[in-house]
């Protein structure tokens, strides 16, 4: 090709690339002091200006001040150095409104290097920059959404099979796991158990089918501790609509529940309560009202509230009111007072109350609660107690008057008996013995007999009369406590039976008999009876087995004596101790019946009991217990 | 009254069955020679301190025994007791005190005013004819009297 033809050929590339060029990008060419010297088609609809309001003009007529000083020199210094410059820049159009413009600037050189104009290609990538900053903006705000929600929730994320596969700083923090313990973990690992299984079953069903469950859970940590939260699960669903993941978000309530269930604890306190508890406003309003406090005053619920409760104050309580009132404001709470209230039917009633002060969460004092509990029954009681008391002590000083009397009585009937009733009986005996003596042998055998008998009645009525006065003396004598040698008192008694049995064959066995506290005359007297009767009933055996002894039962000292004598049926014991109680005739054995009343009655004046036990023909024990401690 | 013979027992008795039996019980111990009855306190202080129908009598010339029941009539028993032994003149007189009472107070105080002797009558008749015929014969027989009056000062 020649070389015009070849230029040619040249010119119509560099014209057809420079339509290409402006057809496709933003074309703008200034001198070095940056005048506008050319501007395309794209360049004037992008920028909103004609081309005449463009040409000649400054280029920084497009210039929107978005970018910073530094910025702009960098581009200026690159380019007045002859070097091509690349960057995105903001724009403004003639309307005000910005556009992004991605823009190459490309300095044409004189030979002396310098620029001679500079050339700048353009592409609109405002779109672009709009989508960046959008999303940019959008993911600030999701990230900031995120950062707000772990600042004020407790966030898990599972798979779909419940394995974690994230949990914020909360999660740890009240499970007290650390992160590590908790990714890859099965979720079940905070389960608490608390919960039925049909409600876990409609947790998975709801989340499962891609809805979100909300409830509310306890949970364990890992130190065993429950804590309770308000639980929103939100499934994130894949393109088929299935859980791809669940994020699990909540908030920690276990202070509520706990203020739940103690506020309910409290609630049933108070309904259950015997007590009337009242709350009541400053100003002396009721304000509520427990069952109890219906039942002691009388007022339902729906009466008593909203009403003063100066209703329940007898007419002279008005100052009592106000003066309660007042405390309660100054935060005084006022401990255990008895006083008098007024039932709504008008029956005056004894209160114990105890009124505290409400405070508000400011701790301001908003009211009051009175607990009352009626009392009339414990004063009525106290007031009873009261007089019997009065009447006891009244009642003991008029029977011990009395009783006094009947033992004066006593003597005097003894002393009289003692007198007067022998002297008939000695003349019955006497006399019968004289007409005996003088008259005898004019009489005939049966007459002296009969006149025997005589003698022998009187004879025996005289003993009873004598056994009937000791019993009575005995009764009467002051007991002289201290510690008896019960060994030496039993040897001292056998030696003043001995001449009773003198010449019988009798075998004695005398225990170890420890010392005891009693009446040493007294307790003689029992030892002289209850050896008499052994010695008495045992009449008939050869050898006759008497058996002195004592054993200690659960610390009570019991002495017996036992005889291999003739015994008693044991159906009649219980007539054995009563006065003139026989149960052998008086042939077979001699005697009044008052020594074994004697005993009890000796035993008794001690405190102690006692008591025998035998069969018929085969002997006979006698237990009796000195009350008291037994003294080595 | 042979008021001025000498006796040698006053007899207090107001029981005539007791008296009857005593008398006979002294006379069988052959000790009835001389027997004053006084059938109460009265009588037997009146005899004694030689008032009433005693008048005649010298107090010096006192029985030497008195065998006293303690229940009777008007002055009782110990009463007369305490009259013999809270006099000079009487005090020395044996008093032998024989009742049917057995209670501690009577014997106590007995002793306490000064008797002698404080027998309890028997109920059996051998047994009261024994004790009275061993006291008569020891008080009238076997005791040592003062063997001189006090005279009245």
């Amino acid at each position: 090709m020649r070389p015009d033809q070849q230029l040619k050929s040249s010119l119509k590339e560099i014209d057809d690339l420079k339509a290409a060029l402006d057809e496709h990008a933003i074309v703008a060419i200034t001198d070095p002091q940056g005048k506008i010297g050319y501007v395309n088609d794209k360049f004037c609809a992008i920028s909103r200006y004609a081309r005449e309001e463009l040409l000649g003009q400054d280029h920084r007529i497009i210039n929107s001040g978005h970018h910073p000083k530094e910025f702009i020199r960098d581009l200026w210094t690159t380019i007045a150095r002859g070097k091509v410059w690349r960057g995105e820049i903001k724009n403004r159009a003639k309307d005000g409104t910005f556009y992004w413009v991605d823009t190459t600037i490309v300095p044409f050189l004189h030979d002396d290097g310098k620029p001679r104009q500079y050339v700048a290609i353009r592409a609109d990538i405002t779109e672009r920059k709009l989508a960046e900053e959008s999303l940019r903006l959008s993911t600030k705000e999701v990230l900031d959404l995120k950062a707000a929600l772990d600042e004020h929730s407790i966030v898990v994320i599972t798979d779909p099979q419940g394995k974690i596969t994230f949990v914020n700083d909360k999660f740890c923090a009240i499970s007290q796991y650390t992160r590590d313990e908790l990714l890859g973990q099965d979720h079940r690992i905070i389960n608490s158990g608390h919960h039925s299984k049909a409600f876990i079953r409609d947790l998975w069903t709801t989340i499962s089918h891609g809805k979100v469950w909300h409830g509310e859970i306890k949970n364990k940590a890992k130190d065993g501790s429950f804590y309770w939260v308000d639980t929103t699960i939100v499934p994130f669903l894949d393109e088929q609509g299935k859980p791809r993941q669940y994020v699990a978000i909540r908030t920690d309530i276990t202070e509520r529940k706990q203020a739940e269930v103690e506020l309910s604890r409290l609630a049933v306190l108070v309904k259950s309560s015997d007590d009337a508890i009242v709350g009541k406003t400053l100003a002396g309003i009721v304000a509520t009202w427990n069952p109890g406090a219906e039942k002691i005053f009388g007022y339902a619920a729906a009466e008593a509230v909203g009403r003063p409760a100066l209703m329940l104050y007898p007419p002279e309580g008005e100052m009592e009111e106000a003066r309660i009132l007042a405390q309660i404001a100054r935060g005084e709470s006022v401990q255990h007072f008895e006083t008098v209230r007024v039932r709504k039917d008008g029956k005056r009633i004894d209160v114990s109350v105890t009124l505290s002060p409400i405070t508000a969460g400011d701790g301001q004092i908003i009211g009051a609660v009175m607990i009352a509990r009626d009392i009339t029954e414990r004063k009525r009681a106290e007031q009873v107690i009261h007089q019997l008391n009065t009447t006891l002590e009244y009642r003991v000083v008029e029977r011990t008057a009395q009783l006094e009397a009947a033992n004066r009585e006593l003597e005097a009937f003894s002393y009289s008996v003692s007198h007067d009733l022998r002297a008939p009986l000695r003349a019955v005996n006497g006399l019968a013995g004289i007409v005996l003596e003088d008259f005898g042998a004019q009489l005939p055998e049966e007459g002296r007999r009969y006149l025997q008998r005589i003698r022998d009645s009187g004879d025996r009525m005289g003993e009873l009369i004598d056994d009937l006065l000791e019993f009575a003396r005995l009764s009467r004598l002051p007991l002289n406590r201290r510690t008896v040698d019960m060994a030496q008192l039993v040897q001292n008694v056998l030696g003043d039976l001995r001449p009773s049995h003198e010449g019988r064959p009798i075998e004695f066995r005398i225990d170890a008999l420890p010392a005891c506290n009693g009446d040493a005359a007294l307790l003689k007297q029992v030892w002289v009876n209850l050896l008499s009767n052994a010695l008495k009933y045992s009449r008939g055996r050869t050898p006759a087995a008497i058996e002195i002894g004592f054993r200690d039962e659960a610390g009570e000292p019991i002495y017996f004596v036992r005889d291999n004598g003739t015994g008693f049926d044991m159906k009649y014991a219980h007539k054995l101790f009563g006065v003139f109680q026989r149960l052998h005739r008086a042939e077979d054995f001699e005697g009044t019946g008052v020594g074994l009343a004697i005993v009890r009655r000796i035993v008794q004046r001690h405190g102690g009991r006692v008591w025998a036990v035998a069969e018929e023909n085969r002997g006979a024990t006698f237990y009796f217990t000195p009350a008291g401690k037994t003294t080595s | 009254m042979s008021d001025t013979r000498l006796v040698d027992i006053l007899l207090v008795e107001d029981n005539l069955d007791d008296l009857d039996m005593t008398l006979r019980a002294l006379r069988k111990a052959n000790l009835t020679n001389h027997v004053q009855i006084a059938r109460d306190g009265v009588e037997a202080l009146e005899y004694l301190f030689c008032e009433g129908p005693h008048t005649a009598r010298i107090v010096a010339n006192c029985p030497k025994l008195v065998l006293l029941d303690l229940k009777l009539p008007k002055v009782d028993g110990l009463e007369v007791l305490k009259r013999i032994k809270g006099d000079p003149r009487t005090k020395s007189l044996p008093v032998v005190v024989l009742t049917s009472s057995k209670e501690q107070r009577d014997v106590v105080e007995s002793y306490q005013l000064g008797v002698n002797s404080y027998i309890v009558k028997p109920v059996n008749f051998e047994a009261f004819a024994k004790a009275v015929g061993d006291l008569g014969l020891y008080w009238l027989l076997l005791n040592q009297p003062l063997g001189f009056r006090l005279d009245p000062a």
